[in-house]
């Protein structure tokens, strides 16, 4: 199996094995054990000691609470590479909202922290930033516009690049 | 003994609702949970006598809608209707509309919510009073220009605030006169979009100041009491973040000061109920007059915890009428008490609110530790409401004692499915600063603003995680996908279990 978890890649084999769990991460070696508590609640033994961790599983998305640290990491899929459907230069809507702002337009210069435009959800206006330095390529939405999470909104030419 | 109302109605949703209906079990008092078609499944709802659906997912038409609110009142044979927080809780149309139906407002009476709600009306009163308030101006004049003369006036940096509203909405601190029209013209557009009404009010900006706010309890005889302070100086937004009583930052003759200020206001006001006083406290200690919140505070567990008194209950006692039999010198507070808010919010992406359904909970349990939730595993996180998921409040013996406590209830408190402030909340109290009692109302933005690296489970991590799902001690979650352990090669786990 392989998790992605941001940038990092994790490729993960277990198998049973006396006592326990044999599992191959990245290539390193490690023996644990597993107890289960209840739904969504494991006890891990392992070299380190001991761990109550809490998981659960959205689809693609697998959820782990470790240590006091919630993750989320997304299964790597053959087939399913599609990292580079938006650049770095584009920006999505992070949660659902109705645009109420667009500050920019297409071919305008802006720096990375500029605001972009501003979607209003949970009664609060939340400015949405540049993510890099460039020149706006696309601006997708226009005020007023209700946008779901993942929604592609502007993108952006690194700097140079479309000027 | 009589129950002092039959049936309550509590016209709110989420935790509130839930903390309400506690103190009804205990009292005897029959409830009713209304709710808009987005909470169905809400924990609420499954936590009161009687459930009433009243309209849409939209607040506008199910929990600001005064009209299905006495509807479900009616139905139900409801004597009371409780506001919680947010919402109609400080609307005077509400209070007497539900007093107009024949029916108890757990709260102050309308013309109370319409002065105290009215930050011009209210800063005046309060300077009539003797109450101070801060530099700044409340005047009816609301052009551009007059606005710029009186900023220049008081000096730069000042605040805007509507006039109208709370929570932080709309307001913007302005640092120099080319920020002014930009920001004028935001906290206008949001001013008016959440309270209906443009007006502002200006006032100084203190840099480095305190939120330091007064519980205050008067019924209907004469009686107006202070159940000591809270400090609400950790935020983001203008929203409170962390909050705590007794405040480090005053000793016992500034407390008492303090103290008896918030009771003058309460009594300038003309209060009824438990209610709070806000005060901005300055670097040199003065206190100057914020708001008043004519309603249950979010961050009131703080005060039970070291009164032991319910607050829910007060507020029923003096709605039926009853006589404060507290006195003054009765009040007690015993220890220190922290109250961490959780958020479906990114603090590592401008806090933006993060609707999701939770996968999975599990909420800290202990001595001293005390969780005022509206969740459950499976709750669905909409746009459409405040962002608050629940409160867990820590007593000790002292401030570090409860300190500690915080720190590892947050550490046990777990969260799936949305992205929650949990690890801000953490970095906060595990801070130096924190732990010192610095606070002001820049803390996150000052210790905070080094947003944490983005780490990745360790390696034990991984392997455990990859071997529970395998073994198929799966946690609840939506499967839209075939499973894809179905064709897991040489390595697939299960076979024996």
């Amino acid at each position: 199996m392989r998790l992605r978890c941001g940038e990092q890649l994790f490729e993960v084999q277990v198998r049973e094995a006396k006592g326990g769990l044999e599992a191959l991460v990245n290539g390193q070696a490690l023996s644990l054990s597993l107890e289960p508590v209840r739904d969504g609640v494991c006890v891990a033994r392992h070299a380190g000691g001991l761990a109550t961790f809490h998981f659960a599983r959205d689809g693609a998305t697998v959820h782990l609470f470790w240590e006091g640290v919630s993750y989320r990491l997304v299964e790597a899929r053959e087939g399913a590479r599609k990292a580079t459907r938006h650049d770095a230069g584009a920006l999505e809507a992070p949660m659902p909202g109705r645009v109420s702002a667009v500050r920019v337009a297409v071919g305008q210069r802006v720096r990375k922290g500029d605001e972009l435009l501003v979607v209003e959800a949970m009664k609060m206006e939340n400015a949405l930033r540049a993510p890099r330095d460039g020149v706006v390529r696309a601006v997708h939405v226009s005020a007023g516009e209700m946008v779901a999470p993942g929604r592609a909104l502007v993108e952006i030419d690194a700097a140079g690049a479309g000027a | 003994m009589t129950p002092l109302f039959r049936k309550l109605l509590v016209a709110n949703r989420g935790e509130i609702a839930v903390r309400v209906f506690r103190t009804c079990r205990e009292l005897g008092i029959g409830t009713v949970a209304v709710y808009s078609e987005a909470d169905r499944a809400a924990r609420h709802v499954r936590e009161a006598d009687q459930a009433v659906a009243i309209g849409p997912a939209g607040a506008l038409r199910s929990y600001l809608s005064i009209e299905a609110l006495l509807r479900a009142a009616r139905e139900t044979g409801a004597e009371a209707i409780h506001p919680g927080y947010g919402f109609l809780s400080q609307s005077g149309d509400f209070a007497d509309a539900v007093r107009d139906a024949g029916l108890v407002f757990v709260g102050p009476p309308g013309d109370v919510h319409r002065l105290m709600g009215d930050k011009q009306a209210a800063r005046r009163r309060m300077a009539a009073a003797g109450v101070p308030v801060l530099p700044g101006y409340d005047g009816d004049d609301q052009q551009d220009a007059r606005l710029r003369a009186e900023a220049e006036r008081v000096g730069w940096p000042v605040l805007l605030k509507p006039s109208r509203g709370g929570g932080g909405k709309g307001m913007r601190v302005v640092r120099s006169g080319a920020q002014l029209d930009s920001a004028l013209a935001a906290s206008r557009r949001e001013a008016k979009a959440a309270f209906g009404s443009e007006t502002l009010l200006l006032e100084r900006f203190v840099e480095r100041s305190r939120h330091v706010e007064v519980q205050v309890v008067a019924d209907a005889h004469g009686t107006v009491l202070h159940l000591g302070e809270r400090e609400c100086s950790i935020q983001r937004r203008h929203q409170k973040v962390v909050e705590e009583t007794p405040s480090p930052a005053l000793d016992p003759e500034r407390r008492l000061g303090l103290c008896e200020a918030g009771v003058k206001a309460a009594r300038a006001a003309g209060y009824r109920s438990a209610g709070t006083v806000e005060f901005l406290m300055a670097p040199d200690s003065r206190f100057y007059f914020l708001e008043m919140n004519t309603r249950l505070q979010v961050e009131h567990p703080v005060t039970e915890a070291v009164t032991g008194l319910d607050l829910v209950r007060l507020q029923l006692e003096v709605a039926a009428g009853r006589p404060l039999t507290l006195r003054q010198n009765e009040v007690e507070s015993r220890g220190h008490a922290i109250e961490c808010r959780l958020y479906a919010e990114d603090p590592d992406n401008d806090d933006l609110p993060s609707p999701g359904r939770v996968l999975h909970l599990s909420e800290p349990e202990g001595p001293g530790i005390r969780v005022d939730s509206g969740l459950s595993a499976g709750s669905e996180v909409t746009v459409h409401y405040d962002p608050l998921l629940s409160k867990i409040v820590t007593w000790g013996a002292d401030r570090p004692e409860a300190t500690a406590r915080m720190q590892e209830a947050l550490r046990r408190t777990v969260v799936l499915g949305v992205v929650t402030n949990l690890a801000r909340l953490r970095a906060i109290v595990e801070h130096p600063a924190f732990a010192a009692g610095e606070l002001h109302t820049g803390f996150i933005e000052e210790h905070l603003q080094q947003l944490s690296p983005q780490t990745c489970p360790p390696p034990e991590a991984i392997a455990a995680l990859v071997a529970a799902i395998g073994l198929g001690h799966n946690a609840r979650g939506r499967r839209k996908v075939p499973d894809p352990w179905a064709s897991l090669g040489p390595w697939r786990l299960g076979g024996g279990t």
